[in-house]
């Protein structure tokens, strides 16, 4: 169908729009620019060493496999209990708007209290977990949580699994409301089994909304930053360190700010790449 | 699954959603000795005030919160502004070459950046423009943070409103101020105050731009103020439990007002709850 | 009000929406745009109120040129096929909404949509908000916005198509009575041809983006300027025949209708279902058909035909019946006939 143009203004949609493309340019992308300019310099010189250390940097490449792992086995837990719980309060349980409001209470937390909350849960001797581990006679003398280096990533993982998951419940469970009765009504008539209508009627038509799910959660997954920074500070040692707070102690702790700049380039780069193949399965459905 | 199954198992995640902030809760009120008790009473404890005390009376806590209310009204108010009129144009008017699409779309882009990617160039912007360590640092980079998730959202809005009002509001004589103002406007509230819990929520809930933009107490935002604590030797998790209290409770009375466009406004608007 | 189109052309883009329209409409005349969809009767009226950019040509109001003035100061009012009631206002303040704008003070404004709302006998729902309403009522509410502020002109876009059968049929009476009562210019959209002939003083009817004819029902009706105009006026729609007339009858295959005309090649010729009659018994100068199937509707019988590889529709009386494939016998009433040009459509 045409557009229906309200006429004669010609110019007053770009008055509208200028300002907050200025702010945004200003805001985003002069410093993007900016950061070009800083990265291409080592030193006091102008050249690509910054980028050509990446490749020989161990703790760049090991900090960018932090962020994989982190993102994945988040991603994965998170999609798995979302879509479990979603799937299970879709039937009309009583008091779903109360249990919506109640799980949506994680997620609403400002990350760095989120991260206070587990340190106070997590802390080895005066920490619920620990404390009724204890009750029930389980030894918890090995098990420091964010202080020891083998469960340090768990915890991190398990904390953003925690206030995460209720975002991904919420939108597949609108996503999944979403659906129309007769697709399934077709359905029962032909016969099918649960598992072949989850498989040929839900999921397919639930796509749209995982693929958004997936896109955000991706998205904020890999440039976590404020939940790990309180937890563990990227330790011990380097065992949780992820991108973003490599970046970050790059640039404000050894003030090399045209080495952060350079990194910075990489994880914009990855993302983007990321997001583009997302909007194209998104785009892709959204036709079909 | 039998009903009863169903039930239990919405109890127990119900359980692991809200314990963790419970016992947050109770350590702030809980004595420094009852934190070190064994097992952790989780119910049965003498409450105190004084780590809530200390905080924001003692310490700078209370300064802390009214700097994070500050910057998070009047960023969202700017990002209102300017993103509302630049997403009725955009929702309203075709543009040449397909601009209104690309524009949409790019101003969306700019909400995925990683944070830090913007956070080093910006730090080194505002230390040249003698910014750093002010609130208006902070007010004007949240503006811009907010700015894409407004006008991708009241967009949205303002596609819902059926052109034919605005038209008969013309013929009807009035201008085109007045019809946006007296009939469309009306319309579009709700998503518009949705919009704007959103930026309070996470303009209150930012970090990272907090941490690399301000420096002293006279700046800093709650979140900084309360990971502050935590990087120092001493922890005082009283302090910080109930700092941490206090920085949830508007977000939870915001959260559970605008619960009917949550998860349009967590999905950019792909999935309308 | 008059108001005259001269020339007008709308494009988007490449497409001619509408392609050089005139008109001249008389102040208080009730003129009804009939056409198919995509036809350009709703880009007209839409140039007209403002919200449509007119590529070339005038359009003039009373005699002033309106090409460049703004929507808000023409002075038109418009009922829109939605009706776009102002969903957060009730229904007074929805009525009063042309008035406030135009600055009047309230106790006027009062008086004048109590008046209206009294004539539109919706004076009981002044206090509900549009969507407690049935769309009946929202298109008097509709209604009475438009003639509460006493324009040089009415716009209306379809206003009944949203009713159902009966309310419809009902509001096209109370339409033309106050049109009647006001004596307001009224420009009026529509594809439906019963609603044209019944509502307006006048008809224009529209293809393509072009006028095909602008003249009075009865004359759309009995004198069709082109196929086009006598295929969409009238229901059931005119029966159609290629042939040629030699030697004083139209034959086409199997037919032969004596007619006094002189001889042509390349004709068509338009016959309307109540100029045929169908006859169970042969007779002189009748055309053999079959009978294909039959719709009683009660106060008559509408027959379908078939002849050769002609199909036609016929008028019968209420009591006819023939069984499918049953032959019958139709006498043609040939004074009646019209004839078209088989290139060009046109009427000869």
């Amino acid at each position: 169908m045409r557009r229906k143009v309200l006429l004669r203004s010609s110019w007053l949609p770009y008055v509208l729009i200028a300002p907050a493309v200025a702010v945004l340019v200003a805001l985003s992308i002069y410093p993007l620019i900016y950061s070009i300019t800083v990265s291409l310099q080592v030193g006091e010189a102008w050249g690509l060493g910054n980028f050509t250390r990446l490749a020989s940097d161990g703790f760049f490449l090991t900090a960018m496999a932090h962020t994989f792992v982190y993102a994945v086995a988040a991603l994965t837990c998170e999609f798995l209990l979302g879509l479990g719980l979603a799937l299970l309060l879709n039937n009309q349980i009583r008091g779903r708007g109360f249990f919506r409001a109640t799980l949506l209470v994680p997620m609403m937390l400002p990350p760095v209290v989120a991260a206070v909350v587990w340190r106070l849960m997590l802390n080895p001797n005066f920490g619920a977990i620990n404390g009724t581990l204890k009750q029930i006679g389980i030894d918890t003398e090995s098990l420091t949580w964010t202080a020891s280096p083998g469960l340090a990533m768990l915890s991190v993982i398990a904390v953003d699994v925690w206030q995460w998951t209720p975002f991904v419940f919420l939108v597949l469970l609108a996503g999944l409301q979403a659906i129309p009765q007769e697709p399934y009504e077709a359905a029962l008539i032909d016969g099918s089994s649960r598992w072949q209508t989850f498989r040929h009627v839900t999921l397919p038509l639930l796509k749209p909304a995982i693929l958004i799910v997936l896109l955000l959660r991706t998205m904020d997954l890999l440039r976590v930053f404020d939940q790990i920074f309180l937890l563990t500070e990227g330790g011990p040692g380097f065992a949780t360190e992820t991108i973003s707070l490599y970046i970050y102690r790059t640039a404000f702790r050894f003030f090399d700010f045209g080495y952060a700049a350079a990194m910075s380039f990489v994880l914009l780069a990855l993302t983007n790449v990321i997001s583009v193949v997302y909007i194209r399965f998104l785009k892709h459905e959204s036709r079909a | 699954m039998s009903r009863a199954l169903k039930y239990f198992l919405v109890v127990v995640a119900l359980v692991a959603a809200l314990a963790p902030v419970y016992w947050m809760f109770t350590i702030s009120l809980k004595s420094e000795v009852d934190h070190f008790a064994l097992p952790p009473p989780w119910f049965n404890f003498t409450p105190t005030l004084e780590h809530y005390f200390e905080a924001f009376v003692a310490r700078s806590f209370g300064q802390y919160l009214i700097t994070s209310a500050i910057v998070a009204v009047i960023s969202t108010l700017c990002a209102l502004v300017l993103g509302t009129l630049a997403a009725y144009a955009l929702a309203r008017f075709r543009l040449p070459y397909d601009l209104d699409r690309r524009l949409s779309l790019w101003i969306l882009s700019t909400r995925m950046f990683p944070a830090i990617v913007t956070a080093v160039p910006l730090f080194l912007m505002m230390r040249d423009l003698r910014l750093l360590d002010t609130k208006a640092s902070l007010i004007i980079v949240y503006t811009a943070f907010n700015l894409p998730f407004v006008v991708w959202m009241m967009r949205g809005f303002f596609d819902e409103v059926p052109r034919d009002l605005e038209e008969a509001a013309l013929v009807d004589g009035d201008s085109r101020l007045g019809a946006l103002v007296r009939v469309v406007l009306p319309l579009v509230a709700p998503g518009l105050a949705a919009t704007a819990v959103f930026c309070l929520i996470v303009s209150w809930n930012e970090f990272l731009f907090a941490l690399v933009l301000t420096q002293t107490d006279a700046s800093m935002t709650l979140p900084v103020g309360i990971a502050g604590r935590v990087t120092q030797y001493e922890i005082k998790w009283g302090v910080m439990s109930a700092a941490g209290a206090v920085a949830i409770v508007p977000i939870l009375v915001f959260a559970m007002a605008m619960q009917k466009y949550l998860v349009r406004g967590l999905s950019l608007g792909a999935v309308k709850g | 009000m008059g108001i005259k189109f001269q020339n007008v052309t709308k494009a988007f883009g490449d497409t001619l929406v509408v392609d050089d329209l005139s008109l001249e409409i008389a102040d208080g005349e009730f003129v009804v745009l009939l056409g198919p969809s995509g036809c350009g009767k709703t880009t007209t009226l839409r140039m007209l109120a403002g919200l449509e950019t007119i590529t070339t040509g005038d359009v003039y109001i009373g005699g002033e040129r309106i090409n460049d003035v703004q929507t808000q100061h023409r002075d038109l009012a418009m009922v829109f096929q939605s009706y776009a009631l102002y969903p957060h206002m009730t229904i007074a303040e929805n009525i009063a909404y042309p008035l406030r704008v135009r600055k009047l003070d309230k106790p006027e404004r009062t008086k004048r949509v109590t008046s209206v709302a009294r004539m539109l006998e919706i004076e009981s729902l002044l206090d509900r908000k549009p969507r407690q309403l049935s769309g009946g009522e929202r298109q008097r509410v509709a209604l009475a916005r438009a003639i509460v502020r006493e324009p040089r002109a009415y716009l209306m876009d379809e206003p009944l198509s949203n009713l159902d059968a009966r309310l419809r049929v009902q509001m096209r009476g109370e339409l033309k009575r106050l049109q009647h009562q006001l004596g307001t210019t009224t420009i009026y959209v529509t594809h439906d041809q019963a609603e044209a002939m019944t509502l307006a003083t006048r008809v224009a009817v529209m293809s393509r983006g072009r006028l095909q004819q602008f003249d009075t029902p009865l004359n759309i009706y009995n004198r069709p300027a082109n196929r086009f105009v006598a295929e969409f006026v009238g229901s059931p729609s005119m029966n159609f025949i290629d042939g040629k007339i030699e030697s004083g009858a139209f034959v086409s295959e199997s037919i032969r209708i004596p007619v006094t005309r002189e001889n042509a090649d390349q004709l068509t010729i338009g016959i309307r279902p109540e100029h045929i009659s169908v006859l169970t018994e042969p007779q002189n100068n009748a055309t053999p058909a079959t009978v294909y199937v039959t719709e009683l509707m009660g106060n008559e019988t509408f027959v379908f035909l078939s002849v050769g590889t002609n199909k036609l529709i016929a008028r019968a009386a209420a009591d006819f019946r023939a069984e499918l494939e049953s032959p019958v016998w139709l006498r043609i009433d040939a004074e009646k006939a019209h004839y078209f040009d088989r290139q060009t459509g046109l009427s000869i």
